[in-house]
């Protein structure tokens, strides 16, 4: 469950980003090869963000090349 | 404890066990992003006051007054009225910053889309650089051994000591969830060793191998073997910083376990196929292992041996010796 890590480390770099302006949607970018399960780092995002400035921001993939596994971009929410 | 996510349970400690002096250190408390990601991971608090407040015509009232700033800070503001009416302000700041009197508001020409382009790993990456360019700066040759737990990765290395150890200079990092059990018969086949249990992690990181070798301290044109947690699968996207990759798999788990688990085959260069003294009995079919592990990996080195009987062990030490001999070129 490596998944788990990886949400709590994307959860991070958002928080350090987002300075806690309220996001809305966060998309990664994930290779064939990086040997992440999509679903089961979705299913730990909800986990790892729930009660959180994070928590309701939608996590999004966009396919990518070989090992590829970055936070390509973030989006806020306008209130 | 965190009720959250269980950040804080003991089980997710991991710890470092040197056993030479039988010293243990903790290495991260519950979960290291506890410290990663504190402002994504709000312990809820409230911090409630009112301020006394009065009018001219007697009456009083609050004014809810929320910022929101990761927590919740709730205001209520002293205000007054000369013409005496009455009204509440629902009045919401969004501040960037936690504090102070410049309040960015998150509406109006701000970028909403903001490109990162992070690597998730980026912190284990550069911590893995670093280890890399300490190893090749002292000319330590750092292996990271890699199977399913039960493929006799310690037996291997335990046979590598006994073999080498009046030759090369050897330490060992072993990477456990519980127990130093490796650790111990690591030295007693005389090498310094050092335990790191992840408790519930499922893989050795670069930090924890950059804390090991700081107790180590191996001497320069000596070997380090890293032995990672049993498992085919995390322990290939983490970098620590070794020169390469060695997967070990035995005779008794299957000839296709390189098909099974193509991500940790591709990541390796050699490949030691072991228990080849169990072969027969178990009706292992050598060939159509090493055609599984090239069809995943083409430019994987493959060595069939038995750590347990000696068999073709020296096929795997002199290769050892010659990527010592070549590393330190």
């Amino acid at each position: 469950m490596h998944e788990l890590g990886m949400a709590r480390s994307i959860a991070g770099i958002i928080g350090e980003h987002a300075q806690g302006r309220p996001v809305k949607a966060v998309r990664v970018a994930i290779g064939p090869l990086a040997c992440i399960e999509r679903q089961a780092l979705a299913f730990c995002w909800d986990i790892v963000t729930d009660k959180t400035g994070l928590a309701g921001a939608s996590l999004g993939f966009i396919e990518a090349e070989g090992d590829t596994f970055t936070v390509r971009e973030f989006e806020f929410r306008e209130d | 404890m965190c009720g959250v996510c269980g950040c804080a349970d003991t089980a997710n400690e991991v710890t470092m066990t040197d056993l030479a002096s039988g010293k243990t250190s903790l290495l991260r408390k519950g979960m290291a992003h506890l410290n990663d990601h504190v402002d994504a991971h709000d312990h809820p608090h409230n911090h409630d006051h009112s301020h006394p407040h009065s009018h001219s015509d007697g009456h009083s009232h609050t004014h809810p007054h929320d910022h929101a700033h990761g927590h919740d800070h709730h205001h209520r503001h002293p205000h007054s009225h000369d013409d005496g009416h009455s009204h509440t302000h629902p009045h919401d700041h969004l501040h960037p910053h936690a504090h102070g009197n410049d309040h960015h508001h998150a509406h109006g020409s701000d970028q909403r889309v903001v490109a990162l382009e992070a690597a998730i790993l980026g912190k284990n990456d550069a911590i893995a650089a670093r280890n890399r360019g300490w190893f090749e700066g002292r000319g330590v040759l750092a292996l990271n051994f890699v199977s399913s737990p039960g493929s006799g990765k310690t037996a291997l290395l335990e046979a590598t000591i006994r073999a080498l150890k009046d030759k090369v200079s050897i330490n060992v990092i072993e990477g456990d969830q519980m127990t130093s059990n490796d650790a111990i018969r690591i030295r007693e086949a005389g090498a310094p060793a050092i335990q790191i249990n992840t408790g519930a992690g499922c893989h050795l990181e670069a930090d924890m191998v950059a804390e090991a070798v700081k107790s180590l301290d191996p001497k320069p044109g000596s070997i380090l073997m890293i032995e990672n947690v049993g498992n085919l699968v995390c322990p290939a996207m983490f970098d620590l910083g070794e020169a390469m990759k060695v997967a070990v798999i035995s005779t008794t788990e299957g000839e296709d376990k390189p098909l099974k688990y193509p991500h940790m085959f591709r990541a390796v260069q050699i490949v030691i196929i072991n228990k080849m003294d169990l072969a027969k009995h178990v009706d292992f079919d050598e060939s159509a292992c090493r055609a599984n592990i090239a069809s995943v990996n083409p430019n994987a080195e493959i060595i069939g041996l038995s750590a347990r009987t000696g068999q073709n062990l020296s096929d795997w030490t002199s290769r050892l010796e010659k990527m010592l001999s070549d590393f330190r070129l």
